[in-house]
């Protein structure tokens, strides 16, 4: 059920629960990889890890909340779960708040983690698809004219093309070719994907 | 009145006045010599009366019948002087004394009765008028009788007593005694026997005398018995101060001893028995009058100190040292009592023990109360110990955790592996083991966790300090972790082995531990480092932990040890205080100095254990 690619990368201190949750992940037929410090985690880690992490809260050096706020100073958005050997209620919020998927307490259960893996491998899926589809769309945009864009623009705002004829100081008639050129050039079968694609560039603003 | 009726009549009344005194001494103080010497000096009295008689006698009849009646006197005071010298200085061969009184008894009551006129005389013709001291006395004229030899004759076995008694006082070392009783009295009488000797033989011509001799006597006499009584009642006056300074005395010891539950006992070495006072049988639990012996004594120690009370004994015989031990005693009713006894041995001339004496007071109470207050401490320090393990149970349940989630996590992926495809058997069993492993090292923190909460008797052994810190650093390791702190460790290498208890030692090492965590808490990332060391000075292991927190105010250094004070917000301010009571309890030593450029080190040495 692994996408080719995909790992989950442990980074625990102890050398027993290392070994052992990376068999388990195994079991299941994930691909984990395994740290002893967050530091050799973060000197590993490619531009665009897929996968996510499993991180333990209690680690000497740089603890698991701090390596989280490094991930998401280096822009990554890998998933990350926190195990922890004792309930830590303030530190369980702010693992939250930081974007942690889950906060799951030692001994854990293989299904309650395994579970934990796969939304968040799920996840990372989803957030790697759409940054797929957004790059995408971008180098869409960026091969429209400045006319082109602000034609689009109108469109994805929902006004007529007389109204954007008038807006731009254009005729009516050349809206139509460069409404036509950009349904061409961002490969939008209808107003409605384009108004999507729109979104997704963060072009419109709701 | 002449001077022959004065110093006659001066004689008897001073006779009469010894008889009087002495006389009344012997009534009042029953003894022998003074009832002897008053009836001497009776006899005495009598002599002189009938001397003055004879000196006044008108006629030859009347003078031989006085001669006959002096007779009388005479042996009472011979018999009477004999029985005094033989009372009073214990001497003179009892033989010759019952020869004296057997010859006298037989010339002056026996043969004087029989024969007429007396026993000197066989006739007086008439009476010759002669001066004497300046007045005209009666002497008699006539013949001589030939039983007057028998009155000389115990006049001499008299001087034959006398003489040895003299000698055997003399001998006896009392010679001044021996001289003036003795000598003086066989003087006097050689003296009186011998003008009557040579009255009778009509060499003199003069009254008898025999009164002043024997007055010399019993003066001589009296005068020995006065300076005895006189010596008497100085000693019975000096006897009566010490008595009542003894009384005094033992009054106070016997206070002293009973305030002090003393018990008393002395035991006599060749007689084996034992004589201790009541204070000292009720202790042990014997009878008010059971005779008790050394088997005995030992009987009432406890079987457990009975051979090293013995051993000390014997020793203490050999010695002739003091003896001073403690030991328990088991009564027969179960009860144990502890004893501190002291006991001085005590020797004849030739260096023997004669007696051992000793001293024992009942310490059971404060033995109770003392270990009773071992007890409470023990609790007290069990109790801070919960406290800090209790501090440490988030990191100690990580620890604990570790090992749980390895095992249940290889337990979880076995199972997976066995239900996908029967799983590979090299990697079942690289589980297994590692399953093993994990849970060994589970079962070792359990362990340190047990040993540091048991809650037991002190128990030293030899023990690593490097190796008990390496045990208590395992615990904290998470605790160091969470807070971000570093610790290094230096411990020097072949370091001896001390005596302590185990667990005591590491509690200190975790108060020291996590009081300078507590302490670089609040400090920079970057100097919240700790170093604790090992190493051996002058014969003790000493540890030092080193942080670099705020320090201690100086005159905090020492207060922090006592009781109550803390710089924590939780917390009694009692870690310190039981630390330094259990290193103080080790024989070593805990203290705080203040580091030259930043923070606290906590010191504790303890001494180092000889060669097993």
């Amino acid at each position: 059920m692994s996408f080719s690619g995909e790992r989950v990368f442990v980074v625990d201190d102890d050398p027993g629960v290392r070994k052992s949750l990376a068999r388990l992940l195994r079991s299941a037929g994930l691909e984990p990889i395994a740290f002893e410090s967050p530091q050799e985690f973060l000197r590993t880690l490619g531009a665009e890890p897929a996968g996510c992490a499993i991180l333990d809260v209690t680690m000497p050096g740089l603890d698991g909340l701090t390596l989280q706020r490094e991930l998401t100073s280096r822009g990554s958005e890998l998933p990350v779960i926190f195990l922890t050997g004792h309930g830590d209620v303030p530190k369980s919020v702010q693992a939250m708040k930081g974007g942690a998927k889950d906060f799951l307490t030692k001994p854990v259960d293989d299904e309650v983690l395994l579970d934990a893996v796969r939304r968040a491998l799920e996840v990372d899926r989803a957030g790697r698809e759409s940054r797929r589809e957004r790059t995408e769309i971008q180098k869409r945009l960026a091969a429209l004219t400045p006319r082109e864009r602000e034609v689009m623009e109108g469109v994805v705002a929902g006004r007529l093309n007389k109204q954007i004829a008038s807006d731009l100081g254009i005729s009516e008639k050349t809206v139509k070719v460069h409404r036509g050129r950009v349904m061409e050039k961002m490969a939008a079968s209808s107003v409605a994907e384009l108004v999507r694609m729109a979104d997704r560039a963060a072009l419109r603003r709701p | 009145m002449n001077w022959v009726t004065v110093v006659w009549l001066f004689v008897a009344s001073a006779c009469l006045t010894l008889s009087g005194i002495h006389l009344l001494i012997g009534i009042r103080q029953p003894r022998a010599s003074y009832l002897w010497f008053a009836i001497s000096a009776a006899a005495c009295a009598t002599i002189a009366a009938f001397e003055l008689a004879l000196m006044d006698a008108d006629t030859p009849a009347r003078y031989g019948t006085l001669v006959r009646w002096t007779h009388v006197p005479i042996f009472a005071f011979v018999a009477s002087l004999i029985l005094f010298v033989r009372s009073e200085l214990n001497a003179g061969s009892p033989w010759l004394a019952a020869a004296v009184i057997a010859v006298r008894g037989a010339a002056s009551l026996v043969v004087n009765f029989l024969r007429s006129p007396n026993l000197n005389y066989t006739e007086i013709t008439s009476l010759r008028h002669v001066p004497f001291l300046g007045q005209m006395v009666s002497v008699a004229e006539g013949t001589t009788s030939g039983w007057t030899r028998l009155g000389e004759l115990s006049s001499l076995v008299f001087l034959a007593f006398l003489a040895d008694a003299t000698r055997t006082v003399w001998r006896r070392g009392d010679r001044r005694k021996a001289i003036f009783v003795g000598g003086g009295a066989a003087l006097c009488v050689l003296f009186g026997s011998l003008s009557s000797a040579l009255i009778h033989r009509g060499v003199l011509s003069t009254p008898y005398m025999v009164s002043i001799p024997f007055f010399a006597v019993l003066l001589a006499m009296s005068y020995e018995l006065t300076s005895d009584v006189l010596r008497a009642i100085d000693l019975s006056r000096r006897l009566g101060m010490s008595e009542e300074a003894l009384r005094e005395r033992e009054l106070q010891a016997a206070l002293a001893a009973r305030a002090a539950n003393l018990g008393y006992w002395s035991w006599d070495v060749a007689s084996g028995d034992f004589w201790m006072n009541d204070r000292a049988k009720e202790v042990r639990g014997f009878g008010a009058v059971e005779r008790i012996d050394f088997e005995r004594f030992l009987e009432s120690v406890h079987p457990d100190d009975r051979e090293e009370f013995r051993h000390a004994v014997r020793e203490s015989l050999g010695s002739g040292g003091e003896f001073n031990r403690d030991y328990r005693v088991l009564r027969p009713d179960g009860e144990i009592r502890w004893i501190v006894s002291l006991g001085a041995v005590e020797r004849d001339e030739s260096g023997r023990v004669t007696r051992v004496h000793g001293v024992s007071i009942d310490a059971t109470k404060r033995r109770l109360a003392e270990i009773e207050a071992q007890r409470r401490e023990a609790e007290f320090a069990h109790l801070s110990r919960v406290a800090i393990v209790g501090e440490l149970s988030g990191s100690i349940a990580h620890e604990l955790n570790q090992p749980l989630t390895a095992i249940l996590s290889n337990a979880q992926a076995a199972q997976r592996f066995l239900s996908q495809n029967g799983g590979n058997l090299g990697e079942l069993r690289e589980i297994l083991q590692d399953i093993v492993d994990e849970d060994k090292l589970a079962g070792e923190i359990i362990r340190r966790l047990r040993g540091l909460l048991k809650k037991g008797e002190v128990d030293l052994q030899r023990l690593d300090l490097a190796e008990a810190s390496a045990d208590v650093l395992k615990l904290m390791r998470t605790d160091f972790v969470d807070r971000g702190i570093s610790l290094k460790t230096e411990l020097a290498g072949d370091l001896p082995q001390v005596l302590a208890d185990r667990v005591q030692i590491q509690q200190v090492l975790l108060n020291l531990l996590t009081n300078a965590c507590d302490a670089v808490a609040g400090a920079e990332p970057q100097e919240r480092r700790l170093l604790l060391r090992v190493d051996l000075s002058d014969g003790f292991v000493h540890v030092s932990l080193a942080d670099r927190g705020a320090g201690l105010p100086a005159e905090e250094i020492e207060r922090v040890f006592e009781p109550f004070v803390t710089t924590k917000s939780q917390g009694l301010g009692l870690g310190l205080t039981v630390c330094r009571t259990i290193i103080t309890a080790h024989g070593g030593r805990l203290w705080a100095t203040n580091n030259p450029d930043r923070g606290a080190t906590f010191h504790f040495e303890l001494p180092a254990a000889g060669a097993p």
